[in-house]
């Protein structure tokens, strides 16, 4: 192992955060059709990286801005797709075609002056994003709600008395799933449902928002809908002041299955009674 | 039963549910209608990434316009079996954050401690609020688990946007050390977090 190749090694972490030169990174780009264990950690620590952008609060941005970006892409070209691996390129086709390519290019240009307009070299560092080739599609954005990095203040903004960690850690889990897809569905009567899901895990969770809030004798309660099984009770909930909640559904999600959700007496119901108020297909 | 099968079926039309990963694939085909539904689905966490690195929200918006111009140039060549699209949107905008920060010195006249000291909550009402405080607090609980080093290089790094270089001087520790805390904080992240390719 050269000490070049050492230095890439050491490299990666600061690779994910962005937080090296341009040189620096070509460097470690140059490594990684080299490397499958350095291309692997590089992936994961991108990967990493994702998730740290998503605790970031969203900012819902000004209407004026997306009439401007529509306006603009109407008469913008798009690429044409990549060509097929090129032939030099090994197992791993997508990182070692992109990486001579990119380690090439960016060594011809001053490695200290990223362009101001990141835009005009669009086309080769949109080819550089798939060194990460994440592994995990996480749904969602997260906040920064009171990340105190250093204090060591843990604000759990949910109380642990609405969810375990477990319900959590499973939340988590689709939402790493390789496969893990989202839709979003408006409520009748108002509010939004996001459903998350992953046939891989055979999971499901559901995400309410601006949802009303019910009598006492009264629940939310999931359903799985096969096309042929009909509902399957899937477990219940019920909404905070602000209308929100979430739950990891009971039950193994099976393929093509929607997912409902109804109004039922409290502690739920076998068959629902009601009709449902969203109803969303993972078909 | 059956009636909430059929009534399923019915409303399909009306909720129209698509993931984002079909949008962009519908992007790539010069759909502009499905690009403009991507953009309201993935927008609001594109544009609070992007001002928590810049924190002016002029700049954070021409930069949130030129990721979104490049989203819709080089859809052509996302390919979703290599990950999902809001991954491929949301490394795409942390890369075009840093390179702005990196570019334009006017926007450094932000907080040193930019990375360090806690941060506003701007919250804006966007629909996945229930899900953002979970995850938010996974990432919190797993930064807690970091040495305060490798936590302060990691935050200073991703939110502050800066290069290790510019993390050993502010932190007054040697580069090498950095990169050290840099990786072994990243790599103790993914594990908190459960990230497995």
């Amino acid at each position: 192992m050269t000490d070049e190749r050492h230095d890439a090694d050491s490299l990666t972490g600061a690779y994910a955060l962005n937080a090296l030169s341009a040189e620096e990174r070509a460097a470690v780009e140059a490594k990684l059709g080299e490397s499958e264990s350095l291309r692997h950690e590089v992936t994961e620590l991108a990967d990493t990286a994702v998730l740290l952008g998503r605790a970031v609060a969203p900012v819902t941005p000004p209407p004026a801005l997306k009439a401007s970006i529509m306006d603009q892409i109407a008469s913008m070209p798009q690429l044409p797709p990549l060509e097929t691996p090129a032939p030099e390129s090994d197992a791993t086709a997508t990182v070692t075609e992109i990486a001579p390519r990119q380690s090439a290019s960016s060594s011809s240009e001053p490695p200290t002056s990223p362009p101001v307009s990141a835009f005009t070299p669009a086309e080769r560092k949109a080819q550089s994003r798939w060194f990460t080739k994440p592994a995990i599609a996480v749904a969602s954005v997260a906040a920064v709600l009171g990340l105190v990095i250093g204090g060591g203040v843990l604000v759990n903004t949910l109380g642990e008395s609405q969810q375990s960690n477990q319900a959590a850690d499973q939340l988590a889990a689709i939402n790493a799933a390789s496969d893990h897809q989202q839709a979003v569905a408006e409520i009748e009567g108002g509010g939004t449902a996001t459903l998350l899901w992953s046939g891989e895990l055979a999971s499901a969770a559901m995400i309410v928002d601006g949802l009303a809030a019910l009598p006492d004798d009264k629940v939310y309660e999931l359903w799985f809908i096969g096309e042929e099984t009909g509902p399957r009770p899937a477990g219940t909930f019920t909404v905070d002041a602000d209308g929100t909640s979430w739950r990891v559904l009971d039950g193994e999600m099976h393929a093509g299955d929607a997912v409902g959700v109804t109004v039922e007496p409290r502690g739920g119901s076998e068959a629902p009674t009601t009709d449902p108020i969203v109803a969303i297909t993972s078909a | 039963m059956l009636k909430l099968v059929t009534r399923e079926t019915d409303d399909q039309q009306e909720f129209a549910p698509v993931t984002q990963d079909q949008l962009l694939a519908r992007v790539a085909n010069g759909d502009q209608a499905a690009f403009a539904a991507l953009y309201d689905q993935i927008a609001p966490r594109v544009l609070g990434l992007v001002r928590r690195l810049l924190r002016d929200h002029a700049q954070s918006e021409e930069v949130t316009q030129e990721i979104f111009l490049e989203i819709w140039q080089t859809a052509t060549r996302y390919d979703s079996t290599k990950g999902g699209a809001s991954t491929w949107i949301m490394t795409m905008a942390h890369r075009r954050a840093v390179d702005r920060v990196r570019a334009s010195q006017a926007s450094r006249d932000r907080d040193t401690k930019i990375g360090i000291r806690d941060y506003d909550a701007e919250y804006d009402n966007v629909s996945e609020t229930v899900q953002t405080r979970v995850e938010h607090e996974r990432v919190e609980k797993a930064m807690l688990r970091l040495t305060d080093l490798q936590r302060q290089a990691v935050s200073l790094a991703y939110y502050g946007g800066y290069s290790h270089s510019e993390v050993a001087t502010l932190l007054s520790v040697p580069i090498g050390t950095v990169k050290t805390r840099l990786r072994d904080g990243m790599i103790r992240l993914r594990d908190e977090l459960g990230v497995a390719s």
